[in-house]
């Protein structure tokens, strides 16, 4: 199967980790479902142009988390994800964007108060948007 | 890295006009190699030394972590296939099935099905002699041999020249799905950057008789870049010039715009913007610019894949 992963080739971030991070996110989010093939560690190396003991890496890793399992002479698997898992990786998300949407406040010196506000604001125009567009 | 394939130990090869050597080197089994470098770095040389065409002079080649005194055991031979540059004449007036009769005779692991498969799938035309092939033709012919001898080792030297963009995409997934279904070693020697990228795990970097070294493919990845910079005149240019001494091909693109060439930016980024000079944009060179930036002696340094962790 065709797992929608993008390699940014600018990024200062390891290839790896590129791979890692995304794939973990598709299955978290639940875009890959449990049970699913992934593909042969030679098949995806060729997809995404790396080399097999990057794509071995990240599927030890993965495994190792317990998100993936490996059947000899099968292949690789995506396991069960506890809805526990799933509303962490939520938090962990959002937690880090706002983190680096406050460190970028921080940089340019805006006030708490100022911040606040702006938070407040976003929130209310996307939110009251998405509203709109559910009500209609 | 587990069990080596192929191991050199300080192989020479000395010819009145040119001189290979000295090799050092170590292929993984189970991996993919590919071998670059331009025309004449000897990497024709060093497959057929792997198959005994040419012998040393000196030094040492090991198969399978075994050195061998004279001639190959005919078993360890047998597990070897070979698709060379240039076609042997030997089979010029056969067909594709009468070659193969030939071929199967000296393979014991020959699967002819599976030699029947790919010829279909690569269109190889079933009753034409080898000899009144087309160039490509042939080497659709040639590989689907190889891989029907079901080889432990398998050697390619330039295997897609003369491949049209379909028969090529047919060989990158042939040896992909082949090297799923074996623990097989691959040696693929190739100017095609796109092959690289799609097939190799390890990539040995040939020039002029030397081995320049041997490195993880996914290692080079993001380890040079282009960075274009605000710049005020020639003199800030010799500024920076003085306070990035690393930096490569340092040169005003037009007024007030510079551009250089730098190995681990994220090292460097501080130290620019603490100059105060304002980057404009910067990307990640191609493998082809990084491979010939290591041809002329830019050796990359090797990323730590841990970096960003």
């Amino acid at each position: 199967m065709w797992i929608p992963i993008q390699i940014n080739e600018n990024s200062a971030e390891p290839l790896y980790h590129q791979i890692e991070t995304q794939l973990r996110s598709l299955i978290i989010s639940g875009a890959i479902t449990e049970g699913t093939l992934l593909p042969s560690i030679r098949e995806f190396a060729g997809d995404l142009k790396c080399s097999v003991i990057t794509v071995r890496r990240v599927y030890q890793d993965l495994e190792n988390e317990g998100l993936l399992r490996t059947r000899q002479g099968t292949g690789t698997f995506v396991s069960h994800i506890g809805t526990g898992a799933m509303e962490d990786y939520k938090q962990e998300t959002v937690r880090k964007a706002l983190e680096s949407a406050v460190e970028a406040g921080l940089s340019v010196h805006c006030s708490e108060e100022e911040l606040t506000r702006l938070f407040t604001e976003i929130v209310k125009n996307k939110y009251g948007k998405q509203a709109e567009r559910g009500g209609s | 890295m587990g069990q080596q394939a192929i191991e050199l130990r300080d192989v020479w090869k000395k010819r009145r006009n040119k001189t290979i050597g000295p090799m050092n080197l170590r292929l993984p089994q189970g991996y993919i190699t590919a071998l670059v470098g331009q025309n004449g770095a000897g990497k024709s040389t060093l497959l057929n030394m792997l198959l005994q065409l040419i012998l040393p002079d000196e030094g040492e080649i090991r198969w399978y972590e075994e050195t061998y005194r004279g001639v190959l055991p005919m078993e360890l031979r047998q597990s070897i296939a070979y698709v060379p540059e240039m076609p042997q004449p030997e089979e010029n007036f056969w067909t594709p099935g009468e070659a193969a009769a030939f071929r199967s005779h000296w393979y014991p692991s020959w699967d002819q099905s599976y030699f029947e498969e790919l010829v279909r799938k690569f269109e190889v035309p079933e009753n034409a002699r080898l000899g009144k092939m087309s160039k490509g033709e042939r080497r659709k012919f040639e590989l689907a041999a190889a891989l029907a001898v079901k080889p432990r080792l398998l050697l390619l030297d330039e295997p897609s020249s003369g491949l049209d963009p379909f028969a090529w995409k047919i060989m990158i997934e042939t040896l992909q799905r082949y090297m799923d279904e074996h623990e097989a070693t691959i040696v693929i020697s190739t100017h095609i950057v796109e092959e690289v990228r799609r097939l190799a795990d390890y990539i040995v970097l040939m020039h002029q008789g030397q081995l320049l070294g041997m490195t993880e493919k996914d290692s080079l990845f993001g380890s040079w870049s282009e960075i274009w910079v605000q710049i005020e005149g020639e003199q800030a240019l010799q500024e920076l010039a003085a306070e990035l001494p690393q930096a490569l091909e340092l040169k005003l693109e037009t007024p007030g715009v510079a551009s250089f060439l730098t190995q681990q930016i994220y090292l460097y980024e501080k130290r620019i913007h603490d100059l105060g000079v304002k980057v404009l944009k910067s990307r990640s060179l191609e493998l082809d610019e990084i491979l010939s930036l290591w041809t002329r002696g830019h050796r990359p340094v090797l990323i730590d894949q841990k970096r960003g962790e």
